[in-house]
């Protein structure tokens, strides 16, 4: 099995240390990962924006850097869905089918694909699951609370396995924590209500840590901790999956 | 003024719009208290949305046999195109009956047709009946939620409000004395009315009759005390046959409010001995819609205003911000396809969460529809320089690997190196409130080239 | 062209291929409810009560107990005649009828999943009496309550000139959402079961 890892362009520049623990993390569990040189984005900015049209060029690269793998692996639940749904702008040749088809948010190809759950993790404190919408209400990662069905969710599954961690309950377990791309500058005045609530939800709940699957989200509710100073931690799920404290 | 500036101007009041958020919120919780208790409720709106996609698409063969219907029935129908033409067929119904006080019950269509103010303007006296409806129209405003139309004002403003125009005494804003006031000065209005307004829940093609959903009662109040009733009607109302309320009916209350059925399902087909029952059916931008092929699923609608009550925008935003007939993701959908330019800002109002499309008991994709708006507003309706240019700019970046190495390099720099007053500074929309992540030395790139460097070093 | 003609016309133009009708299998939505059990859980949660009753007789000297001071009544039940204090052949207008205090109907139709009961033209001699009266009783058999409302529809074929279905008392959350029995509709309602 070969797998190609994508790196988003906010993680690659930004956290780093997300990319580091995800192919730390892959490697530890024997996957043959590669990540391939050029790349760059999703598109999904541009897309998301209302210029979907101004991604195409994004999009041939991410295809073409990953056209050779059985899967593509990326820690973030947000491209993972945008390759899958967005990507019928570009003509749908084989490759395009084929990359749209194995991209996978990282927790659901450890689960779903390696299907390993016990991680050899460990990671002594409180954790608050924030449940991106991509992939929570895009490619289903989790139930929802809004749908009738079964309940699960794949980032707990693989938290509940890390040695330490104590998984705290909060109020809104799945309300949108505001980023939302350029909403998050074009509505700000929402984009930050959003975010503080979601803060303060995590809070209450004595949260020590917050985590996701998406760094996009993170970023912004970590900008508002910062601000802020507020006593809270934040970190990728790869962080914690990789962790051995 | 566009959505995201009346937005700041609602969340200038924080305290209003947490109240706000959690008075909607509570709605949201019993809606799914009450969904989770039905059997098989995700295939009940697949039905919702299979029954509405046939309507759909035969359409026009469904408003024909519901006309001949309704004619056998005794009741007469009227076609309108367009919303002056709707306000025009209601004034000479009116008219011929000599009525100059009309009740109204809830109804969006003539909200969208402006019917009030064109009657009121003809010296007639039009009365919503609605509490919430009554309590907006006191306050000279737009409903602000298509279900809960007074929801953006709080106990005491309704006291004050009713104090004013009604002579109440003040009542610490006690919602109990205050519903009985009103209840008693519309219950005078329901008895001197001449003609009675209400909308259409659904119109069932198969008999020729119509469904209207209260809680409060006053649909029927007023269409059974008035000679006439007129009934206001879109075209997408219609369903085929009965047996489909079945379906409909155990879709929209749950979604709306959590109760399990509305308090009274009126079901009219025939008008009562002596008086006169019409009907119009309003097109008003609804072909139009049916002609798009990805928005079309809009007009599945059935106003039960579940994605109003899950959006979290519209929870901390208020239905005013959307400036619009129907707010919400629903109006954010529906009305670009009314006027392109004048609601280009509202699809942009979402983060794309998707859970409006998740409530949807009739399954509208609404937060795919509203990524489609997107792409064509900025084709087709004027943008800020920046913005066009930026996503031009960006997107020759990330089709050129070569290129995104150099601008990475060069951001990470700035973010650690700048002093945070120039980061932060005022065209940072961004940094108004959040600090943005401090630029790393290294990119992952970067770390990941030195290391596969280090291992054939190594090897 | 008319208006009429404009918008069908437009309406076939733009409509899409013809799409399938879905077929309703009532059976998938059947959760084995006790009807009976359900069906006054659910009165109670759209804020009605439910009362068991053996005869006509017993509905009307129940009613009395609640409402002692009840001035204008009327019961279209049979064999009730002395209750009556109203004579509707004397009512000219619909609007006279405004200060009647209790009304007892029978229905044929009721529903367990929503509490729902069905009352129509075949039933009421006035359209607006259920819901100008103060306070409104309804007469149902056991026998009458249907599970779900594919089943009451199936029973429905014929909806008359006006038929609704009454789920409690009317009610209103417009102010701050807060709940208030009693808004322009009955303020109380009491089913009885035989």
């Amino acid at each position: 099995m070969k797998v190609g890892l994508f790196i988003p362009c906010y993680i690659n520049q930004l956290y780093p240390q997300v990319g580091k623990a995800t192919i730390e993390l892959l490697e530890k569990l024997k996957v043959d990962v590669v990540y391939p040189s050029g790349q760059t984005c999703c598109g999904q900015p541009m897309a998301n924006s209302g210029y979907e049209y101004e991604g195409e060029g994004a999009c041939h690269n991410f295809v073409n850097n990953f056209k050779d793998f059985d899967y593509i692996v990326t820690p973030s639940g947000s491209c993972a869905y945008h390759v899958k749904k967005h990507y019928d702008i570009i003509p749908q040749t084989e490759e395009v089918t084929k990359v749209r088809t194995n991209v996978y948010e990282l927790c659901d190809f450890i689960l779903n694909i390696l299907k390993v759950k016990d991680l050899g993790a460990s990671f002594p404190h409180k954790v608050g699951v924030h449940k991106s919408c991509h992939g929570l209400r895009g490619l289903r990662l989790g139930s929802c609370s809004e749908v009738v069905g079964p309940k699960f969710s794949y980032i707990e599954e693989l938290l509940t396995e890390v040695k330490g961690v104590e998984i705290m309950p909060i109020k809104r377990g799945d309300e949108c924590c505001g980023f939302g791309g350029t909403f998050a500058v074009t509505e700000e005045a929402v984009s930050v209500k959003m975010g503080k609530d979601k803060i303060k939800d995590h809070l209450e709940s004595g949260v020590e840590v917050i985590t996701a699957t998406d760094t996009s989200c993170l970023m912004h509710l970590e900008g508002l901790v910062n601000r802020n100073k507020q006593p809270l931690k934040i970190l990728h799920i790869a962080e914690i999956l990789n962790s051995s404290l | 003024m566009s959505h995201s500036q009346l937005a700041s101007i609602f969340n200038k009041d924080e305290k209003k719009v947490d109240w706000h958020d959690k008075a909607l919120w509570f709605v949201r919780h019993k809606r799914d208290k009450s969904v989770h208790e039905v059997k098989n409720w995700e295939e009940l709106r697949n039905l919702g949305h299979g029954i509405k996609a046939h309507m759909l698409s035969n359409l026009d063969v469904y408003l024909k046999e519901f006309e001949a219907n309704a004619n056998k029935n005794g009741v007469e129908v009227h076609w309108a195109a367009n919303a002056e033409e709707h306000n025009q067929i209601v004034l000479k119904i009116l008219q011929e009956n000599n009525a100059k006080k009309i009740v109204k019950s809830k109804s969006m269509l003539t909200e969208e047709c402006h019917l009030n103010p064109y009657l009121e303007a003809e010296g007639l006296e039009v009365i919503d009946t609605d509490l919430g409806e009554r309590i907006v129209q006191l306050a000279k405003e737009p409903p602000s939620h298509i279900v809960l139309p007074a929801i953006h004002k709080n106990r005491h403003e309704v006291d004050e409000l009713f104090q004013e125009h009604l002579g109440t005494k003040p009542c610490d804003g006690d919602p109990q004395y205050l519903t009985g006031e009103a209840r008693k000065h519309l219950r005078q209005k329901f008895i001197e009315a001449d003609a009675a307004l209400t909308g259409v829940n659904f119109a069932i093609a198969e008999t020729g009759g119509f469904v209207v959903c209260t809680n409060e009662g006053n649909a029927d109040m007023g269409a059974h005390l008035a000679p006439v009733h007129i009934a206001c009607m879109g075209v997408e109302k219609i369903i085929p046959r009965q047996e489909h309320l079945g379906v409909f009916l155990r879709l929209l209350a749950r979604s709306a409010t959590g109760q399990p059925v509305t308090t009274y399902s009126s079901h009219f087909k025939k008008p009562a001995d002596g008086k006169k029952m019409h009907i119009i059916i309003v097109d008003n931008g609804r072909s139009e819609q049916l002609s798009r092929p990805d928005f079309r699923a809009s007009l599945h609608c059935i106003r039960c205003g579940a994605c109003m009550n899950t959006c979290p925008i519209y929870r901390r935003s208020g239905g005013h911000s959307y400036d619009a007939t129907i707010p919400g993701p629903i109006g954010s959908i529906l009305s670009p396809g009314k006027d392109l330019k004048q609601y280009s800002t509202l699809p942009f109002a979402s983060t794309l969460c998707g859970s409006c499309s998740d409530v949807c008991p009739v399954k509208i994709d609404i937060h795919a529809q509203l990524y489609k708006w997107r792409q064509i507003i900025t084709k087709e309706t004027p943008q800020p320089f920046i913005k066009k240019k930026s996503m031009e700019i960006m997107g020759s970046i990330f089709a050129k690997p070569s290129q995104f190495e150099t601008v990475g390099k060069i951001a990470r720099w700035s973010l650690r190196s700048l002093p945070k007053s120039m980061i932060n500074s005022k065209p940072n929309a961004w940094g108004k409130a959040r600090d943005l992540p401090l630029g790393p030395k290294e990119s992952f790139d970067d770390w990941y080239k030195n290391r596969e460097a280090n291992k054939t070093k190594n090897d | 062209m008319s208006s009429r003609d404009h918008i069908l016309n437009r309406i076939n133009a733009n409509k899409p291929e013809l799409l399938t009708l879905p077929n309703i299998d009532a059976s998938i939505f059947d959760a084995g409810l006790n009807v009976m059990a359900e069906f006054i859980k659910k009165v109670e949660v759209v804020g009605g009560n439910v009362l068991e009753t053996t005869s006509n007789d017993a509905v009307i000297s129940k009613v009395e107990t609640i409402f002692p001071d009840a001035q204008i009544k009327y019961s279209t039940i049979a064999g009730t005649e002395a209750f009556n204090t109203l004579d509707l052949t004397t009512i000219k207008k619909s609007q006279d009828l405004e200060d009647l205090d209790i009304l007892i109907i029978e229905s044929d139709l009721a529903v367990a999943e929503n509490g729902a009961v069905w009352v129509s033209d075949k039933q009421l001699p006035l359209r607006v009496l259920p819901f100008i009266t103060k306070h409104l009783v309804l007469v149902v058999s056991k026998e009458n309550v249907v599970p779900y409302m594919h089943q009451a529809y199936e029973k429905l074929s014929d909806t008359s000139g006006f038929g609704v279905f009454i789920a409690g008392p009317s009610k209103t959350a417009d102010i701050e959402q807060s709940l208030v029995i009693g808004a322009h509709g009955a303020l109380s309602l009491t089913i009885f079961v035989k």
